[in-house]
């Protein structure tokens, strides 16, 4: 049994808005599924709907088994969310928040205090806990965000944009503690704006825009779809062009750009490791190579080629790749 | 039961939890009922020598005006808590927690209900060191429980405000239908000296017998021709309020 | 003089700019008058009889009476808002753009109570209206209306004024309406609301010295009797006398915020 199954699920707003457009998807226990799209495609109304806050005016949802729209209750107590807002009392301190979290989860007494030290620790906050969540950093009230989250060892959580805003160390940290809970078997369903994080997290990615699922599978298969990885190569001088693409013709398949990006685009299934052998061949043929760039297709490449337009923040992303 | 009981204490602790560490914000609704009883009775203190006023001191009158007001402000300031904690989306997070929705509901309501011992306490501490009669332990007993049950049903509608509305933006709201039942009632003198409209009104409003529940433990003495129809008014008042507020956070989020 | 003209256009615009956004929020400004309209209506409706007390002051009915007193709250509570109005602007940091434009710093502070002036007029025409519909009448006539907005238009700017000085020294919204308590206290200690001497002690003592009284006063003369000169100076003098002070207080504020910037 699929752990979160999604069929047609719709969300329409006042004024026939439909922020969530008809949307099927299956994840599978264990898995981490990542929710690519960027602001306002409709990621955290699915998130919203799927974790029984707001209720889906068409299709149906079930995650753990239960039905998000009539069987709200039994999701709740299956589930764990982080929210966007990483919405914490600033008045209480970390540990406070953990043990009211407990409480309101229905973790008997004599257990709360234990199952929120486990947690606090788990997330590097133990020396912060007697603190007021109002002094810790963003990158602190994510991590406390994610350990209340799992407080009653969720069946399947939920992680809406987890690193959005975060510093690169912060992030990594976070990146640290969801491949943990893979290995522990926990189902993760990860809506992010960030391709890096889809592409290094999920098994499977689903990519959506203007409320419909555009592109969906897993981000080596997605970024395949759109086309090999490829060598770009200038050479110093017009003149050895001919010959180069002569000796670069058995080691792939060889287009011809447009300068001044480069002279010649060498399409490569292997990637980097290709990189040694073509300079070599070029070598041995006594052609002197300028520049030499691997470029990689990215989920962005798939956004684009599926919706004609460019991820917010692919730059960023491509760029920390 | 049990377990919702443990998740009603945890609520109504957080809230308490505010006051002890913001002190600051909570003052001004402490201080407001004192100053508001204290200004009434210097200003309008002479009403009391009408003919037909049943008090000798106008304030020892209006004592349980203060009283009800701590209450209402303090039911208004739930809403307000409210309408912030959605607007922060620490509301969503109760959402998500498996208790049952009227377990949130009842914690949320329960915390005014003890919150609103305070501006009282002060109030008191305040009017018997003036000089204002002690009423008998009963009378105070019950004053303090209409105080408290006029904060939940305050509570309970400015809950479904914020409900409605979700943003701060709507405490006027909350605040000004807490003002109105509360001084739209016996308030400043005994009935036959309102004018028509104020009669009328008074009549019609539920808060004129709860004021007169707490008002009897001050001016006159403790009877159960007072006793009952001010509880009567609370329970109803509560029992209505309390279901528009469920039916808010059912439809929440549909 | 081309200074003078330019800083004139920039107090405009600035006042435009309060004007707008405080036309765009109406759910701050309607408490401005609710709540003094229904204290109004609540104080007339309990205490109507007491004009039937010996002292008081020969009046065709108490709502005439207490006319002037709702007026005064309304306008204190307006300089409550004009406080809380520049609070958020430094919250929010537009505060900050003004003060890094080529702008003379005092325009900051009068675009503001140019504002509030406005917002004053609005609120007296407010209550003159209630007044009339339920049956008061100004027995000034068309200068007794007159005197009515001279004074509730300068004390509206003194009192927005008094919440300038308090928002900039404070800084935060929230701080600005923690003085809610202290307004109360201070319109209470006033003949705002009942003839100074049917007032208990002490609090008639203090009213003798309050220049919220001599406002009040001053407003309520035309309306239950006739325009007069010794309210009338009474009136415009202690309300000069707020924008005169709490005017120095919030330029004294600036320059000091200025400073610590």
């Amino acid at each position: 049994m699929a752990a979160i199954d999604v069929s047609g699920l719709e969300r329409e707003y006042r004024g026939g808005l439909k922020a969530v457009d008809g949307i099927d998807l299956q994840v599978q226990a264990g898995e981490v599924y990542g929710f690519l799209g960027p602001n306002g495609a409709g990621k955290t109304t699915t998130v919203r709907m799927l974790v029984t806050l707001l209720r889906p005016t068409g299709g149906r949802a079930t995650v753990a088994g239960f039905d998000v729209a009539t069987e709200p209750q039994k999701v709740r107590r299956k589930i764990g969310v982080a929210l966007q807002e990483a919405a914490l009392d600033q008045l209480m301190t970390g540990r406070e928040l953990m043990e009211l979290q407990a409480t309101l989860h229905g973790i008997p007494t004599r257990e709360v205090a234990g199952r929120a030290q486990d947690l606090i620790g788990r997330v590097g906050l133990a020396d912060a806990q007697e603190r007021r969540v109002g002094t810790y950093s963003g990158g602190m009230r994510r991590r406390l965000d994610l350990a209340m989250a799992l407080i009653h060892a969720p069946e399947v959580l939920f992680l809406d944009e987890p690193t959005t805003g975060l510093d690169p160390t912060s992030r990594a940290t976070l990146w640290e503690e969801v491949r943990r809970l893979k290995n522990d078997g926990t189902t993760v369903f990860l809506t992010t704006q960030y391709l890096e994080e889809a592409d290094q997290l999920a098994d499977r990615v689903g990519i959506i825009s203007a409320g419909k699922i555009v592109a969906e599978g897993t981000p080596t298969a997605l970024k395949a779809e759109v086309g090999l990885p490829h060598l770009d190569l200038s050479f110093d001088g017009d003149a050895d062009l001919a010959r180069a693409r002569e000796v670069l013709a058995p080691l792939g398949e060889v287009r011809d750009v447009t300068p001044p990006g480069a002279d010649v685009s060498l399409g490569v299934r292997e990637g980097s490791s290709a990189i040694a052998r073509v300079v070599r061949a070029l070598d041995d043929a006594g052609l002197t190579v300028g520049r030499v760039e691997l470029v990689e297709p990215t989920l962005d490449d798939v956004f684009a080629a599926r919706t004609g337009s460019h991820l917010e923040g692919a730059g960023e992303a491509g760029a920390a790749a | 039961m049990r377990a919702s009981l443990i998740v009603i204490r945890a609520l109504v602790r957080r809230a308490l939890n505010e006051i002890l560490r913001v002190p600051g914000a909570a003052i001004p609704g402490v201080l407001a009922p004192t100053i508001f009883m204290l200004g009434l009775s210097s200003v309008f203190g002479e009403a009391s020598s009408l003919p037909g006023f049943t008090a000798d001191d106008f304030r020892t009158f209006v004592v349980p005006v203060g009283l009800l007001q701590g209450a209402g402000f303090t039911g208004a300031a739930t809403g307000v808590n409210l309408a912030r904690d959605i607007e922060q989306g620490w509301f969503d997070r109760l959402l998500l927690c498996p208790a049952p929705r009227t377990t949130l509901l009842t914690g949320v309501v329960a915390s005014a209900a003890l919150r609103a011992l305070l501006p009282a306490t002060f109030l008191l501490i305040v009017a018997f060191s003036l000089g204002v009669h002690v009423p008998t332990f009963v009378g105070l007993l019950i004053a303090a429980a209409l105080v408290m049950g006029l904060a939940c049903a305050m509570a309970c509608f400015s809950v479904t405000i914020a409900l409605r509305f979700r943003t701060q933006q709507a405490a006027p709201l909350m605040q000004i239908a807490s003002f109105i039942g509360v001084l739209f009632t016996t308030s400043y003198a005994p009935k036959p000296l309102l004018t028509d409209w104020l009669r009328t009104v008074s009549d019609i409003n539920p808060v004129t017998h709860v004021l007169e529940g707490v008002r009897q433990g001050f001016v006159g003495g403790v009877a159960w021709e007072h006793t009952w129809p001010a509880f009567l008014s609370i329970a109803l008042m509560v029992l209505v309020l309390g279901a528009l507020a469920a039916r808010g956070l059912r439809r929440y989020g549909v | 003089m081309h200074e003078l003209a330019f800083s004139a256009r920039v107090v405009w615009a600035l006042a435009l700019r309060s004007l707008r956004g405080a036309l765009r929020r109406p759910q701050f400004l309607a408490p401005l008058v609710i709540f003094p309209s229904m204290f109004l209506a609540v104080n007339v409706g309990g205490l109507t009889r007491t004009t039937a007390l010996p002292g008081f002051p020969v009046v065709d009915g108490f709502l005439d009476f207490q006319l002037a007193g709702a007026l005064t709250q309304s306008l204190l509570l307006g300089g409550v808002a004009t406080g809380i109005a520049t609070a958020l602007e430094i919250e929010g940091g537009f505060f900050d753009r003004l003060v890094a434009s080529p702008i003379p710093r005092t325009t900051i502070v009068l675009g503001r109570l140019l504002a509030t002036g406005v917002t004053a007029a609005g609120q007296v025409t407010y209550f003159l209206l209630v007044g009339f519909l339920f049956g008061a009448s100004v027995k000034g006539g068309v200068p007794g209306v007159l005197v009515v907005y001279l004074i509730g238009i300068v004390a509206g700017v003194g009192f927005g004024a008094i919440g300038q000085a308090i928002a900039l020294r404070a800084k935060s919204a929230s701080s600005v309406q923690g003085i809610f308590p202290l307004v109360l206290v201070v319109l209470f200690a006033s003949s705002a609301f009942f003839p100074r001497n049917l007032l208990s002690s002490p609090v008639d003592t203090v009213a003798k010295y309050n220049p919220l009284s001599y406002v009040a006063d001053g407003m309520r003369h035309p309306i239950i009797d006739g325009v007069g000169a010794t309210s009338l100076l009474e009136g415009v003098g202690s309300a000069l006398l707020v924008v005169l002070v709490a005017g120095a207080i919030a330029l004294l504020a600036l320059r000091g915020r200025l400073r610590e910037a």
